[in-house]
């Protein structure tokens, strides 16, 4: 078996593939790339199936050392990638070889890098997917959710001739700012939310705190007044924007749980959730309203984009 | 079955909500119904079987089911006509649940330690509720909980319904790490948190309960519509069944 020996895991680097689909009524978390776009990216710079299973490196730290040769592609955040001490420039495919060390600094830009290899990590699928929700102790290099750690091995395909190295155009790479607007679709429980309530998600700034990890983006602000209501459990689905008694809004994301109870004001554009991904703690995030039909003919565009 | 039971006079009224740009939720009011999780188990089979290409998903939950849908293959004020159709379609066959041992559905004994070393919240629930540890505990594993649902973490199972004494809102602030077996409870609702998780419901035991095993089938060693009673054990046996698991199947008697 050919593939990378990891020297340091960083400080949170997952395998994902699109996730874990068709186990949610059990209970079981989808899982994925928190920034899909830039994980369908890297595997479009290598021809690969979209599904092919990337890293996720958040906030840097990861080191490996190439055990044999293939074409990696590295997008998302820029996180200061260096290939044996020589600085790489990010959004592009490239060769590497036997021996090479990939070593990730701290974030320049962005806060999450996805690395492609070609073909995909193989590591072994559980309940039909690669993806690591840790939460669901479920995927990852040992099938048990644990995200890679020292010693790990990922393994991959020898490629015996170097392909072209691909960049992405200048015009498709992402704005990663220190302050985003979501786009929310209102839904869920919309209507038990005070228009007092309305009027403060829509006008005030929020900031993402530190507690934020790959189940919910939390955010801080002044509190919005919370419907004096207790909603029973119901099916949670991505980008859901709950507010617990707190007032204290939490952006559920792709290790979400399944089911959960708190009032909803309805649900981001999953494009601006890619985006959210690549925010640092203490991002400024503001809210402005969409419409159903706007919001699906933008994922459209998205989806026949990478050909899904 | 019943061929008096008319379809649609006693089944709470359906409303659709957005949930996002690829899923619908379907919400059947907003009380635990014991008639419910019969009913949306039979519809969520019809809406699999039928809706099949447009549809990828279905979460059922206390009163509701979220559809995740494919919006480029149907509209989905077309797809909320073909829902409701189907709602209609399923019959309301109602016979309450009941605490008989011969209800429908198996009984699944689940042991619980109560001792104050597994009960961080007991305290607070102690001076919500005013009621004595002792009654807390008897009020507790005094009755049959119905599953309603599976979720928010593999093999989580949401019991009801709980007594009424022990009723209460969910925490201010979620906990960000609830061990894993912590039993909780919040509103009308108890459940055993099967992995650490966050969360936000008042913990007032711990179990040593094996609920969720990917390389088993079923994965899940209760269903929706099964019954789940909750016995004591003590300290000591709470921590050498817990030892003993290591992932197998602990304290299970059915």
């Amino acid at each position: 078996m050919t593939g990378f020996r990891v020297l340091k895991g960083g400080i949170l680097t997952l395998v994902q593939d699109t996730g874990r689909l068709g186990f949610q009524h059990l209970g079981v978390t989808r899982g994925g790339p928190l920034d899909a776009r830039s994980a369908y990216w890297a595997n479009r710079l290598l021809d690969n199936e979209p599904n092919a299973a990337v890293l996720e490196i958040t906030a840097g730290g990861l080191e490996m050392e190439a055990q044999t040769q293939t074409m990696v592609a590295i997008a998302g955040g820029d996180l200061n990638l260096t290939i044996n001490g020589e600085p790489q420039v990010p959004w592009r495919s490239f060769w590497v070889r036997q021996g090479d060390r990939l070593k990730f600094g701290t974030p320049r830009y962005g806060f999450r890098a996805y690395l492609a290899v070609s073909g995909g990590f193989l590591t072994e699928p559980v309940l039909g997917s690669r993806a690591t929700v840790v939460r669901d102790r479920l995927g990852g290099v040992h099938g048990n959710g644990r995200p890679v750690q020292e010693d790990d091995y990922l393994p991959c395909k020898h490629l015996s001739e170097e392909g072209i190295s691909r960049q992405i155009p200048q015009n498709y790479l992402p704005q990663l700012g220190k302050q985003i607007t979501l786009h929310l679709l209102p839904g869920y429980q919309q209507q038990a939310f005070s228009k007092a309530a309305w009027k403060q998600v829509f006008q005030q700034e929020f900031t993402l705190s530190n507690d934020s990890n790959r189940m919910g983006a939390r955010l801080t602000g002044e509190p919005i007044p919370v419907p004096d209501q207790e909603f029973l459990s119901e099916g949670v689905s991505y980008g859901a924007v709950q507010v617990p008694a707190s007032g204290q809004p939490i952006i559920m994301l792709d290790d979400r749980q399944t089911l959960g109870g708190y009032p909803k004001l309805g649900n981001i554009l999953p494009l601006d959730g890619f985006q959210l991904a690549q925010c640092a703690p203490g991002a400024k995030i503001r809210f402005k309203p969409i419409h159903l039909a706007e919001a699906q003919q933008q994922m459209r565009r998205y989806l026949r984009f990478f050909g899904l | 079955m019943s061929s008096e039971s008319n379809p649609l006079t006693d089944r709470p009224d359906l409303s659709f909500a957005a949930a996002g740009v690829d899923a619908l939720l379907m919400q059947f009011g907003q009380t635990m119904d014991p008639c419910l999780p019969g009913f949306l188990a039979q519809l969520r089979q019809r809406i699999l079987s039928e809706l099949g290409d447009v549809v990828h998903e279905v979460v059922p939950a206390y009163s509701s089911l979220l559809v995740y849908y494919e919006p480029r293959a149907v509209r989905t004020f077309d797809l909320e006509q073909a829902l409701e159709q189907l709602s209609n379609d399923v019959p309301w066959l109602c016979s309450p649940w009941s605490t008989d041992d011969n209800a429908p559905g198996q009984l699944v004994e689940v042991p619980v330690c109560y001792d104050p070393r597994c009960a961080p919240d007991l305290d607070a629930v102690m001076a919500l509720t005013k009621l004595s540890a002792e009654n807390i505990i008897a009020l507790h594993k005094g009755r049959d909980y119905q599953v309603y649902a599976l979720g928010f973490a593999p093999g989580f199972a949401y019991l009801g319904a709980l007594d009424e004494q022990l009723q209460l809102p969910r925490m201010k602030n979620p906990r960000t790490h609830v061990p894993a077996g912590a039993v909780g409870i919040a509103g009308q609702q108890t459940a055993v948190y099967p992995l650490e998780s966050p969360g936000g419901w008042h913990l007032i035991g711990a179990s040593p309960f094996v609920w969720f095993r990917a390389d088993k089938d079923p994965m899940t060693p209760v269903q929706v519509g099964d019954r789940i009673r909750f016995y004591s054990i003590d300290f000591d046996t709470y921590e050498s069944l817990r030892a003993e698991h290591d992932g197998k199947q602990a304290g299970i008697k059915k």
